[in-house]
């Protein structure tokens, strides 16, 4: 266990040795690893910032069920008494506007009027408008909604009045998964730049390699000091990115003060939360120690 | 103890570099391999070595079949084997203490029992003082001393050296071959390609000479 630990300390050693004898290829691509890194950390730092505000914007989504024109008197009472008893849990408000009170309203709308005077009877159906709490996944648990409430008896048509909270769900959504691409193409950029770097290393390493295997060092002990190499490489390179991301948001954050009173509201853009930030630093770790692997199973055949 | 059995090497479909070789070299024998250049002595060391495989027959080393060692065992064999190539193979970016110390640290030794060994190993052939000292500093016999003390520091039981005193003048090459008698006294076997007649006379309990490729007359040889 001793002689295994210090062989992994002389590994590490090895591996500062080296980043240290050519101080400026290693800053320099340290540096390149950490800006690529800090690209989808600054996106993850809005999108986590924007959720929560997204969601206080979607305040009233609303369902309205419309009943049939001919439906009997007291049909949209009957269904508002059931969906109060059958969705309390995910309904907020229920009330009925009967079709007299539409048309009234309409009537009081001078776009509205004058085409509402030649009609010889109401054409306005009577009803229900359901207001939905607000949570996550409210575009899915309203499309449900609504598919159940069509086939309740005398119901004509149900409308999703809040479809934006759709739309923009669906812009989260697709800002989601344009950062996942971004962070799997800056995982390629890690992966092309460790290996790379351990390449050159390994090259240059050749006569110290060919020595240790000439004095009985097993290929794990050959190939340790790289894939330290390349985890110490992620790992730093994290840990850039943090600090620049950190960095780049202040300014970010200024220009948004401004925008965000116009509005009367207060945000501001802040890192993703420290558990994350960690999961990311240990990721580079683990995929600059990946890529050093490949690479020196492929670099020090000789 | 090392035995060849019908050994064949070639390089792709070349010529044998060395035909059907025999010979055993018990344990604690002090055996020179001679020749003229090409003839095939560094060769016969490498397969010693596990440096390289054989093509045909069978190298026995340390009572290890070489031919059926895998590649995870190779190096341990290479532990009990120390090689002193005709390139010393010196790392010159790292001073003489620290390259007698790298086959301590591929074994896992503390560092202080490490650089203590390798003091001594030093201290051995000759070049106490110039621990510090790059191997750049050091002149031609003091970096072949050099190797041999990287080769000898890890008390390997056999020892093989390729021409270690060419291009050295006669007194570092006695100094140097004394070193070999004095690891031979302490039952390390050795076995040194060289061509040098006066030296093989001096030293040799037992002489293999090999040309083109086969044992032209050996002296002690099982053929």
């Amino acid at each position: 266990m001793n002689s295994w630990l210090r062989q992994h300390r002389y590994a590490l050693a090895v591996t500062l040795r080296r980043l240290a004898g050519q101080p400026f290829s290693s800053l320099s691509n340290l540096l390149v690893m950490g800006l690529a890194l800090a690209l989808p950390l600054l996106g993850s730092a809005i999108l986590i910032s924007v959720q929560p505000v997204a969601r206080e914007l979607s305040v009233t989504p609303e369902l309205t069920v419309y009943m049939r024109v001919d439906a009997a008197p007291g049909a949209a009472e009957r269904v508002a008494a059931q969906i109060r008893a059958e969705h309390a849990q995910q309904i907020e408000d229920v009330r009925v506007i009967k079709r007299e009170e539409a048309l009234a309203a309409l009537r009081n709308n001078p776009a509205w009027s004058a085409s509402l005077a030649v009609l010889p009877d109401n054409p306005l159906p009577d009803a229900v408008v359901a207001t939905l709490r607000t949570g996550d996944d409210l575009a899915t648990r309203a499309d449900t909604l609504a598919a159940t409430w069509r086939k309740l008896d005398q119901v004509d048509v149900v409308q999703l009045d809040s479809a934006w909270v759709q739309r923009l769900e669906a812009l989260l959504r697709f800002a989601r998964i344009g950062l996942l691409f971004l962070a799997a193409c800056v995982a390629v950029v890690v992966l092309a730049t460790v290996f790379n770097t351990v390449r050159m290393q390994a090259l240059s390493q050749r006569e110290e390699i060919a020595v240790a295997r000439l004095v009985g060092a097993t290929e794990s002990f050959v190939r340790r000091p790289f894939l330290y190499l390349g985890a110490v490489s992620g790992a730093v390179a994290g840990l850039v990115a943090i600090a620049l991301a950190s960095i780049l948001l202040q300014p970010l954050n200024s220009a948004l003060v401004g925008l965000a009173r116009s509005y009367g509201a207060t945000f501001t853009l802040h890192m993703p939360p420290a558990s994350l930030l960690i999961l990311a630093v240990v990721g580079a770790a683990a995929l600059g120690a990946l890529s050093a692997r490949w690479s020196v199973t492929r670099n020090t055949r000789f | 103890m090392i035995e060849f059995q019908h050994v064949f090497k070639s390089y792709g479909r070349g010529r044998n570099i060395l035909a059907d070789i025999n010979f055993r070299v018990e344990a604690g024998e002090f055996v020179f391999v001679s020749g003229p250049s090409g003839a095939g002595k560094s060769t016969l060391l490498k397969l010693i070595g596990g440096l390289e495989p054989s093509s045909r027959g069978s190298v026995q080393v340390n009572n290890q079949r070489l031919e059926k060692m895998t590649a995870r065992a190779r190096p341990y064999l290479r532990r009990a084997v120390g090689v002193i190539l005709q390139d010393t193979h010196l790392l010159f970016d790292r001073t003489a203490l620290a390259n007698v110390m790298l086959p301590l640290a591929v074994t896992g030794n503390p560092t202080a029992t490490a650089s203590a060994r390798a003091r001594a190993a030093l201290e051995k052939v000759g070049l106490s003082g110039k621990e510090d000292l790059s191997p750049i500093e050091l002149s031609g016999g003091e970096q072949q001393r050099l190797a041999i003390a990287r080769a000898i520091v890890n008390r390997p039981a056999i020892l093989i050296a390729d021409e270690p005193t060419a291009n050295l003048d006669h007194d570092t090459a006695t100094r140097i071959m004394n070193v070999f008698r004095d690891f031979n006294r302490v039952g390390v076997t050795l076995l040194i390609a060289s061509h040098d007649q006066e030296l093989m006379a001096r030293y040799a309990t037992r002489t293999l000479r090999i040309d083109n490729g086969k044992f032209a007359d050996s002296k002690g040889a099982q053929v």
